[in-house]
């Protein structure tokens, strides 16, 4: 019986490779590509945090203009209040205890107000 | 200790005393947070003097500024309210139309920069105040002068106005 011997001229060489087409543009010109677009997304973002920062200066000083105004405003209403309440507690209690160890000013924690009045 | 915050058992705090006979009335400047937005850098301007007045005594009483600089303070607010004044009697359309763009944009400077030019330009006019940020870098526009603003929701047109600056106005003249 003959034996099964390999065809005449050897076998066919065996595929192992995956045979795909090499879609898209070469490395390199996809990493200039990149490089482009990341370039130009940089610039527009220090454009706009150039422009962040001097929008920030621009409220800021908008804001040290305002705060000498703000702060007397406040200051005025916590001297009024602080007095009234000194001389309510004269009335009441003969005399003005003094309850911090200090002259400083101190916002008061606690506050006595005179029952709501509409006017 | 003095900034904090206060505790108290009720919500609205009412105490209509009025402070003592000696001490001179001032009307407050009754403005709300737009307004006083918009007309900051005017307020700044005209009232520079007096604002570092006050902030020197308050640095020079410390814990005592309260008491003590409540005549620089009354002046403070009459200096403002004087401007507040002045910019009513003169600029109302273009300040509203400014302040109202403000309240409305969530108080961004940017996007209301063609109303601010106007305001700007009528302001400048009528009081010879000038909008100025300092310490801004020398060799790029000011960026309240830009007709492009990044951020800006809309985009300034061209029948928006052009930026006004008053050296600039000056030297064209």
């Amino acid at each position: 019986m003959a034996q099964d011997m390999p065809p005449r001229g050897g076998y066919e060489p065996v595929q192992y490779k995956r045979n795909l087409p090499a879609k898209g543009f070469r490395p390199g010109i996809m990493l200039l590509g990149m490089g482009a677009i990341m370039s130009y997304g940089w610039y527009r973002l220090v454009h706009g945090m150039r422009e962040a920062n001097e929008l920030g200066r621009e409220k800021m000083w908008a804001r040290i203009s305002l705060i000498p105004l703000l702060q007397a405003e406040e200051d005025r209403d916590q001297v009024r209040r602080y007095w009234a309440d000194q001389k309510r507690e004269k009335e009441l209690l003969g005399e003005n205890a003094k309850i911090y160890h200090t002259d400083r000013f101190v916002k008061p924690t606690f506050a006595v107000t005179p029952p709501p009045t509409t006017n | 200790m003095a900034s904090r915050r206060a505790q108290f058992n009720q919500q609205l705090l009412i105490d209509t005393t009025p402070l003592p006979a000696d001490i001179p009335a001032v009307k407050e400047i009754g403005a709300s947070s737009a307004p006083l937005l918009s007309a900051s850098f005017f307020i700044g301007a005209r009232c520079r003097d007096y604002n570092d007045d006050y902030m020197q005594c308050k640095t020079e009483n410390p814990g005592r500024g309260e008491f003590e600089c409540l005549k620089e303070g009354r002046r403070v607010t009459r200096c403002a309210s004087s401007v507040i004044q002045d910019i009513n009697t003169h600029c109302l359309a273009e300040f509203r139309k400014h302040w109202e763009c403000l309240d409305d944009r969530n108080h961004q400077l940017w996007q209301c920069r063609p109303a601010e030019w106007k305001l700007n330009k009528c302001v400048y006019d009528n009081l010879k105040l000038e909008k100025k940020i300092p310490d801004q870098p020398k060799n790029v526009t000011p960026v309240e002068l830009r007709p492009t603003q990044i951020f800006s929701d809309v985009r300034i047109g061209p029948g928006d106005g052009k930026p006004f600056a008053a050296a600039r106005s000056e030297a064209k003249q």
